[in-house]
């Protein structure tokens, strides 16, 4: 039986009004049919050509456009983006609060993005904080962090941790050396504020729904970041305690809360952790094989039984 | 043909819709639950996330024991014999896919699709070995090698019938793609041929489809359109699928550098920069009358790649802010299009809506905003300025939009 007649079916047997049946009978035959994931994709996809183009302009031609000209765009841009945000958001509040209207989100994000491309160019021409980037991160993620929370925005909320995240020398690009145990505790350090200041703000009631960013980014940072010192030669073994802390408490959390996504951060992650631990030194493949058979079938068995008490109904 | 029966898909679409519905409060909390006792499919589902994590541990299963067997029965066997036993292979992965879906009820389970998945990597090695091993790689292949891509062509597609999985139908245009190349060495005809097929098969699924409107198969038959309107533009749009494309050598075709490849006879490079033009239109009217959101979606890409394209197609020169005009042109429409279906009645014009109808927009769009908001300063960040006129830079690597690595 296809829906629209099981909705018939409903409706005649009093489960559902006849105008509950006439309005989900036309959402399932589209009618009318939202266009509103669509329109949100295309409007990303503009700012984000858009600020691509304005960046690679301004990179390629700068010498022949001059500093004044480039500067008073890109600032001009900023300030219209700024002025748009400011004069339409309503009064700021602590709960999740709708953006004021369909493009809001966007300029903000647009003028986010002007604002790290102007930065940049300020810094490389004038060498205003004499090479120290770090400064500029950190400061940018300080504005986005306030853009985000006083405009309910997860798109700068996710530049603010990024930018955050570079501040600590922890972009992706360096993690071509995982070995570098400078970058592990910069890692960890990351973690522990952005963890602590998200759980923070959470209890207090600010912007609850931002946590889940946090938690997720936390997580990956962290197991990446225990993960590398597992494969560390030489004092491996308390890093993979802390993995092995790390993957029950994200279990727990996951199964407690019902957000399967740090179970299988726990599956993944500790398994290549506990893999690298097992394996090392062995040599012969048939008993690297024979582990991955075992191990392999043991977790599955594992994650039925978990997706068989936890997952969804069907 | 299908393993799962109508009646249990449609109950899981049912609840499903459901758990949506009262999502948005289109039902009350008691009508949920009275409706929710009446969609028990007995299918047994998982989430996104545990599916991706059983698939991933059933690959690693299935083949650490293939491996595992190989290294201990046959280290000394003959390519034609490891050859047979990758068929049985393939055989006995298909043979536990159909048993733990009619034994298991798993539905969309992540272990029946691993499963599936290796079945149709096993077949074609195991082909490839037991009857064309020696000259896998060789300038001059076997003339029935071309059975190997048939054979897992016709195997996805299978799959995708049986399991309906839209993915094995993706890995058969992928297999289509390869059977050109063992009958003829033009390039053009290659890229006619794909087109072809997937023109046929496109007619194909247009005329099942229409016999499914509003049931849970017509959602499979929409993602598999879209897939085939996208890869018939692919292969007719010969600046995206020419190989130098795949070289990544962005920068330089950006600056079009790249005008008509030698390979193309003229006629034919210019007939399909005719149809890159005719195609995107083609497929968005599609979309829009049957409002499909996969195909509106692909609509929406081919205008983007024809636009994007258009320029090295004609040996124009590309400049740095063409994205910047792209960018306006996409806000632009999407703006307008909004504001103009908003000031429809109630919202409404020709049967679309801008406003959000179900839980899942919101939910796609949060996601999207997180993991988006992480990449994209990683991608569109400039490559940092010269500091002094009249002094040459070079090196960087990477740069806006795929900036050049010399200023």
């Amino acid at each position: 039986m296809i829906i629209l007649a099981r909705l018939e079916q409903w409706k005649q047997q009093g489960k559902i009004s006849p105008e509950q049946n006439a309005h989900l009978a036309g959402l399932v035959r589209g009618e009318p049919f939202s266009l509103f994931l669509e329109l949100n994709v295309l409007l990303y996809a503009g700012v984000l050509a858009f600020v691509a183009g304005l960046g690679w302009t301004v990179s390629k031609w700068s010498e022949q456009l001059g500093d004044v000209l480039v500067l008073t765009v890109l600032s001009a841009i900023l300030a219209a983006c700024f002025w748009y945000c400011f004069s339409r958001a309503s009064a700021w509040t602590a709960a999740e609060a709708p953006a004021p209207s369909p493009i809001f989100d966007y300029v903000l994000y647009l003028g986010s993005l002007v604002w790290s491309v102007e930065l940049a160019y300020i810094e490389k021409r004038f060498n205003v904080m004499s090479g120290r980037l770090d400064f500029d991160l950190l400061a940018t993620a300080a504005l986005f962090f306030f853009l985000a929370y006083r405009f309910d925005n997860r798109f700068v909320l996710s530049l603010g941790l990024s930018s955050l995240a570079g501040w600590f020398g922890l972009t992706i690009s360096r993690w071509s050396h995982p070995q570098d145990a400078a970058y592990r505790q910069y890692a960890l350090l990351y973690c522990l504020l952005v963890g602590v200041g998200g759980a923070i703000l959470q209890r207090c009631g600010v912007k609850g729904h931002f946590f889940g960013t946090y938690l997720n980014i936390v997580a990956n940072v962290l197991f990446w970041a225990l993960l590398s010192g597992v494969f560390n030669r030489e004092g491996y073994g308390l890093w993979f305690l802390a993995l092995f802390i790390a993957c029950g408490a994200s279990l727990a959390w996951g199964l407690a809360r019902r957000q399967f996504a740090f179970v299988a951060y726990a599956a993944v992650y500790g398994y290549v952790g506990a893999s690298s631990m097992f394996l090392r030194g062995v040599n012969d493949t048939s008993a690297v094989l024979g582990y991955f058979v075992v191990t392999g079938v043991a977790m599955l068995v594992l994650l039925v039984q978990i997706g068989r008490r936890f997952g969804r109904p069907a | 043909m299908r393993i799962y029966s109508a009646s249990s898909e449609e109950t899981l679409r049912a609840h499903k819709l459901l758990t949506d519905w009262a999502g948005e409060g289109y039902l009350t909390k008691e009508q949920y639950r009275l409706l929710e006792q009446e969609t028990a499919s007995g299918l047994r589902t998982t989430n996104i996330f545990l599916r991706l994590v059983l698939f991933l541990f059933t690959l690693i299963i299935v083949g650490a024991a293939a491996g595992l067997f190989f290294v201990v029965f046959l280290s000394r066997a003959t390519e034609q014999t490891a050859g047979v036993f990758f068929l049985i292979f393939a055989a006995v992965c298909y043979v536990a896919a159909e048993g733990a879906v009619s034994q298991g009820r798993l539905y969309r389970y992540g272990i029946e699709e691993a499963l599936v998945v290796f079945s149709v990597g096993f077949l074609c090695v195991g082909m490839m070995a037991a009857f064309f091993s020696g000259s896998p790689f060789s300038s001059r292949p076997d003339a029935g090698q071309f059975l190997v891509p048939a054979a897992g062509a016709a195997f996805s597609l299978w799959i995708w019938r049986r399991f309906g999985f839209s993915y094995a139908f993706l890995a058969a245009m992928i297999f289509v793609l390869f059977l050109p190349g063992y009958w003829t060495s033009s390039h053009s005809a290659q890229h006619a041929m794909v087109a072809m097929f997937y023109a046929i098969e496109l007619a194909g699924v247009a005329a099942l489809r229409s016999r499914h409107r509003f049931d849970c198969i017509e959602d499979d038959y929409s993602l598999v359109e879209a897939m085939l309107w996208l890869g018939m533009y692919l292969a007719i749009n010969l600046q995206l699928s020419s190989l130098d494309l795949l070289s990544l050598n962005l920068p330089v075709r950006w600056r079009g550098g790249i005008h008509v490849t030698p390979e193309f006879a003229s006629p034919f490079y210019w007939g399909t920069w005719v149809l890159i033009w005719c195609l995107p239109p083609i497929v968005l009217a599609r979309g829009f009358r049957q409002k499909d959101r996969f195909v509106i979606a692909v609509g929406a890409i081919v205008t983007t790649l024809t636009l994007v394209s258009n320029k090295p197609y004609l040996g124009w020169q590309r400049h740095t802010w063409d994205p910047m005009l792209l960018g306006m042109l996409l806000t632009a429409v999407a703006v307008f299009t909004r504001r103009w279906l908003a000031h429809g009645p109630g919202g409404i014009r020709h049967g679309f809506t801008a406003a959000r109808l179900s839980g899942k927009d919101k939910h796609w769009m949060n996601v999207g905003s997180n993991v988006l908001g992480l990449i994209s300063p990683q991608s569109i960040t400039p490559e940092p300025q010269t500091s002094a006129a009249g002094v040459h830079f070079g090196g960087g690597q990477s740069g806006g939009g795929g900036a050049s690595s010399e200023f």
